[in-house]
């Protein structure tokens, strides 16, 4: 077990078991995220990786164990729990028949949360969204620009955690390398990042840990040394290994 | 070409196996079918006992209100004209898969002298007012709730093979759009025919009792064909858009629009914009009409001056005593004639209102099937609003009749001397009779349904409209298809 | 909470099928209402013209007679139920039940059943008014409206987003259903308000209907979205719960009308009809004491006064009239007994069925129920005994009739203020 700085702990799996009808789908899983950290958990199809997040906001329940986002316990205290996370849904699915800044809108004031416009446009900027698309239907934009709408959504949450689920799968070459630096940028700016994934070099190349999962449980972490990445090799043998036994 | 023929034909019959074995497997389709086939059944079982309950009612009551006429002592003859008896509307044949208006009006008619009574008792007003949505008939089950069985079976036919993009891959197999489309209708159409097995059957007892072979098919084919629409439209709305669910919407919604609303829109509208004036108020008209008249029971009334002076020069007398014939009775049988002229007129004036409404009610036909088969239905069947019409139009020709033969008795063998003075003391009034043997002239009233070729005459503007939705949904289906996969 | 709620209704102002639901369920609203106030006008000016025409043709009859036996004869009286102010929301059972006759000192039974009806094949069809809108439409457009409200965000994978960024359940799900009930409710309901306003309902009555249609509505809606929380196929939700309605609409209604039928063994109306003739056709022949002690019974104030003279008096007649109706008085007892027990039992079933309990909360609340028909049948009765009480006198006590007497005759007007005390 890596160790990580006690006091920066903002996301914390403790021994989380989370069974559904007698089958096991998470199996004490212990894993700590530090304020800044870019954590990837990385398996295959059924590897329990969206029952992780799901547990994380709240939608799974452990059967043992406690999700712990900023020192609560997430079943105790979902609303705080939820207002601290912003999560990022697979496909990045908003409404399609509004436009980026009509779904921002709504979504805020669904936060109960008042931003101007300028802080709305100050954030599509920031995610690089370009100006033509944002008074657009969301029905006409690519994947990667529906995934930056969400992403200045977020943003403009001012939630300190990012959940994000599966965020490159389906984007180009050109978006994903959008996507790392955002996502770097946002940890460096003292935002904590879990997300989860089956792409090992997609992982590599952005996460400060990658933990490895397998039929609900962990069955190992990589860490960056020196500011390095991961060595991709070396968590791909672990992959493929694990993946074949 | 016929080869080629051959190869299209057996793909579409694949097509429609492929989905039935779809429907079998994924039960719900199954378990919707199975009570559309119990609810069928038990409405065609349920409905051919009581219609037949009624008709054997209605027989018995007819003989028995006969019968009590004729087992009246001798009397004078005009009681017995006041007297009256009963003529009953026996339901027709195919009332067994149609009561129609059956409940909705009387069934029986007191008939008596210088009246027109209205058809008493309809069975609707003594019941529960629990059917007013809709009651265990076969009719009501096929027209409403088969296309909502269909629905619900079929509604995902072509759209779940957008949504789960088999369509695609089929058309890129070389399968026509067509041939799927087609295989889809004929799967559908095989549930059409399961529904209809029930009805096929009480036709055939229909045939049984007498109705003709040539109306129980064009009733038949009415009800297939109506359900034909409702594959045509399924099958539609399920090609022209991408989703199960906004298939589901589009038709349940189409549904409840042409099922449960127009019906209702139609006969709303047709009351509303040419309103009836009602008997009661027609009947104002009738009594300033009868006034001119005269009183039949009175022969001093001024009214009937010419009738008398007509009959003195014809037998040559001076004075009513001296004719050959009772005064009275001539009087009567003058003024019932008059009377019934007069009668019928604004009867005739009524029907025609009633009918015009009832055609403005069909006409939305062409904006709803259901409307179609309603009014095509009811009309085969022998239980519209114009066979009432025919059942009031019967009986006031058969009171027309028993009153005038009753006024013969009186003109012809009842003097005149004995009949004014038949308040004159127990033994004048007992004088003052004709024999019993002269109530025997009514014979048995036994109602049937205009004859097949009438019936079928009225509704070929329901088949019409019936086939123009089946051939604008063809249309339809033949565009739908060329959109993109 | 002004926030939230001002949040969906811009939201909702952009869905495009939720506004064509709220459109079409608006625009069948308003049609109810315009029909049915045009129905109810009709009715009104029918029975304004036919008031008229009855005091027309009852003045040439008294002008024709001097007698009080022929008077009695040839006099119709107008008798009617005049629809309320409601009555426009909820046609009831106007269509089946007559709400007007003419009738005349014979014997009752013979006039009571005499139906004005209108056209058959139209009633067969069956009317839409605002309480059928209300009943048997509006909880199709709540169930297209409430049965996916959940399972289309969860199709679209926008469910775990929109539920993680809401400040709270109520505020996604609360206000969302409240925007789509609030606007469904007043596009279904503003047609009956204006219609009310435009008939001058009471505003208690108004006030009534509201809170049926509103705990009507609330059942649907919480039934859809009940059973559509944790839904992922839309059709299947919906499919279930149009499956209930029609169990609650048609089944149940159905199976309950059998059991009653069943259950209740009521006479013939013929058989009432015939009883009567009977008796008045045989009185001809019966001797005059046999009719008078039957009618003396009744009226013991004329025992000393049966007595005929020559082969006929009116009184004679009049008292064989009113025997007939004695001795058809109990099966016709029995049979408006039955009709009563029929209503009271059909209300238990509707217990069972929702739409059938609100159709029936509002054609009683619009007095165009059955029990309405009943009590407009009993005005009928009490109104034929107050002539018969004005014209007895003259006719059995051989009192010179003095013609001026005719402006006391009993008003079918009075008969209803007195049934209403």
């Amino acid at each position: 077990m890596t160790n990580v700085n006690q006091n920066e702990v903002v996301i914390e799996s403790q021994s989380i078991t989370v069974k559904i009808q007698n089958s096991t789908i998470l199996s004490d899983l212990n894993f700590k995220v530090a304020k800044g950290e870019i954590y990837a958990l990385l398996g295959g199809n059924g590897a329990g990786k969206s029952s992780t997040l799901k547990t994380f906001l709240g939608f799974n329940t452990p059967t043992s164990g406690r999700a712990i986002i900023d020192g609560r316990d997430v079943s105790q205290s979902l609303d705080m729990a939820r207002s601290k996370t912003a999560y990022l849904p697979e496909n990045a699915t908003l409404y399609p028949h509004l436009t980026a800044k009509e779904n921002v809108e709504y979504f805020l004031s669904l936060a109960d949360i008042n931003k101007s416009l300028e802080d709305i446009e100050a954030a599509f900027e920031r995610v690089a969204l370009q100006k033509d698309a944002w008074e657009r239907q969301l029905q006409t934009y690519s994947k990667g620009m529906r995934q930056k709408t969400a992403i200045s959504l977020a943003i403009l949450r001012e939630a300190p955690i990012f959940l994000l689920d599966e965020p490159t799968s389906g984007l180009d070459p050109v978006a994903i390398d959008e996507f790392n630096f955002l996502v770097k940028e946002l940890a460096s700016s003292g935002s904590t990042i879990l997300m989860v994934t089956h792409d090992v070099y997609g992982a590599c190349q952005v996460a400060n840990r990658i933990g490895l999962l397998r039929a609900g449980e962990l069955v190992g972490e990589f860490e960056a040394q020196d500011n390095h990445r991961i060595d991709t090799e070396q968590v791909h043998a672990a992959f493929a290994q694990r993946q074949s036994s | 070409m016929s080869a080629q023929l051959n190869t299209v034909m057996s793909s579409v019959w694949y097509v429609a196996k492929d989905e039935w074995r779809y429907w079998l497997r994924s039960k719900v389709a199954i378990f919707v079918l199975a009570i559309g086939l119990v609810l069928t059944l038990s409405s065609v079982i349920k409905t051919a006992f009581t219609m037949h309950g009624l008709s054997h009612d209605r027989n018995a009551m007819q003989n028995l209100s006969e019968e009590t006429f004729m087992e009246q002592p001798d009397r004078h003859p005009h009681r017995m004209v006041h007297y009256g008896h009963y003529a009953f509307r026996t339901p027709s044949p195919l009332s067994i898969l149609d009561p129609g208006i059956d409940a909705y009006t009387g069934n029986s008619i007191f008939l008596e002298g210088h009246r027109q009574n209205s058809a008493m008792f309809a069975d609707q007003k003594q019941g529960t007012g629990l059917t007013k949505l809709g009651n265990l008939s076969p009719a009501f089950i096929v027209q409403v709730l088969a296309p909502l069985l269909i629905i619900l079976i079929g509604y995902s036919t072509m759209s779940r093979e957008r949504e789960s993009q088999t369509l695609a891959f089929l058309v890129a197999q070389g399968t026509s759009i067509y041939t799927l489309i087609m295989g889809k209708i004929l799967a559908l159409f095989l549930v059409v025919c399961l529904i209809t097995l029930p009805l096929a059957l009480s036709g055939m007892l229909a045939i049984f009792q007498g109705e003709s072979l040539f109306i129980v098919l064009g009733f038949l084919f009415g009800y297939v064909f109506y359900l034909l629409v409702w594959v045509l439209i399924v099958v539609f709305l399920s090609t022209l858009v991408s989703k199960n669910n906004e298939s589901f919407t589009a038709l349940v919604f189409v549904w409840i629009l042409l099922c449960i609303a127009m019906p209702r829109v139609a006969s709303t509208t047709a009351s509303v914009s040419s309103p009836s004036a009602g008997k009661l108020e027609t009947d104002f008209a009738v009594i300033a009409a009868l006034r001119k008249l005269g009183d039949g029971h009175n022969a001093n009334d001024p009214a009937f001056t010419k009738l008398k002076d007509s009959l003195l020069k014809q037998y040559d007398v001076e004075t009513v005593e001296e004719l050959p014939i009772n005064f009275r009775g001539a009087v009567a049988s003058a003024s019932e004639a008059e009377l019934s002229k007069v009668l019928n007129q604004f009867a005739e004036q009524r029907m025609d209102t009633e009918l015009e409404q009832t055609q403005i009610a069909r006409r939305f036909g062409w904006l709803s099937p259901n409307v179609a088969i309603r009014s095509l239905s009811m009309i085969t069947a022998g239980s519209s609003i114009e066979t009432h019409h025919r059942f009031l139009r019967e009986t006031e020709a058969l009171r027309l009749d028993f009153v005038q033969s009753l006024n013969k008795a009186h003109t012809e063998k009842l003097s005149y001397i004995d009949d004014i003075n038949r308040n004159n003391g127990e033994e004048a009034w007992q004088r003052a009779r004709v024999s019993a043997q002269n109530w025997k002239m009514i014979e048995g009233f036994s109602f049937s349904a205009d004859s097949a070729s009438t019936r079928f005459s009225r509704s070929v503007g329901a088949f019409a409209q019936l086939f123009t939705w089946a051939t604008i949904l063809v249309v339809l289906i033949r565009l739908a298809g060329r959109r993109e996969i | 909470m002004m926030r939230q709620i001002n949040r969906e209704w811009r939201f909702m102002l952009r869905q495009r099928y939720v506004m064509v639901i709220l459109l079409c369920s608006f625009l069948v609203s308003t049609f109810s209402v315009t029909t049915g106030l045009s129905e109810v006008n009709a009715q009104r000016q029918t029975i304004e013209r036919l008031k008229q025409a009855d005091i027309i043709d009852r003045t040439k009859a008294q002008a024709k007679y001097d007698d009080a036996g022929s008077l009695a004869y040839y006099s119709f009286h107008l008798v009617y139920s005049e629809p309320s102010n409601l009555a426009f929301a909820a046609l009831g059972e106007r269509d089946v039940y007559p709400w007007k006759h003419r009738i005349r000192m014979l014997a009752l039974e013979g006039q009571i059943y005499e139906s004005d009806a209108q056209n058959a094949e139209l009633a067969q069809a069956g009317k839409i008014d605002f309480a059928f809108v209300i009943s048997v439409l509006s909880p199709f457009f709540l169930i297209l409206l409430f049965h996916d409200l959940i399972a289309s965000e969860r199709a679209s994978g926008r469910h775990n987003l929109l539920v993680t960024t809401a400040k709270s359940v109520y505020a996604l799900w609360g206000a969302r259903a409240a925007v789509r009930f609030g606007a469904i409710f007043l596009c279904v309901l503003l047609p009956f308000y204006i219609g009310a306003a435009i008939s001058d309902a009471a505003l208690g009555a108004v006030l009534q209907i509201t809170l049926w249609c509103f705990l009507y509505f609330a059942f649907w809606t919480a039934l859809s979205i009940y059973l559509g929380r944790n839904a992922n196929s839309a059709p299947r939700i919906a499919s279930a719960l149009i499956g209930l309605w029609a169990l609650f609409a048609f089944v149940i209604p159905i199976l309950g009308d059998l059991t009653i039928e069943q259950s209740i063994q009521a006479p013939k109306g013929s058989d009432i009809l015939l009883t009567q003739r009977e008796a008045v056709n045989d009185a001809w022949d019966l001797p005059v004491e046999t009719t008078m002690e039957a009618f003396v019974a009744k009226h013991p104030e004329y025992k000393n006064d049966t007595n005929v003279e020559g082969g006929f008096e009116w009184k004679w007649y009049y008292a064989f009239q009113q025997v007939g109706d004695q001795v058809a008085a109990p099966i016709s007892k029995e049979y408006r007994a039955a009709a009563h027990k029929k209503h009271d039992l059909a209300g238990y079933v509707s217990f069972f069925a929702p739409p059938m309990l609100i159709q029936r909360k509002m054609a009683e609340i619009a007095q165009t129920d059955a029990v309405a028909a009943f009590e407009y049948e009993q005005n009928i009765r009490d109104f034929h005994k107050s002539l018969r009480l004005f014209y007895y006198p003259w006719l059995f006590r051989h009192d010179e009739f003095d013609k001026s007497q005719l402006n006391l005759m009993p008003q079918f007007e009075q008969t209803l203020i007195n049934s209403k005390n």
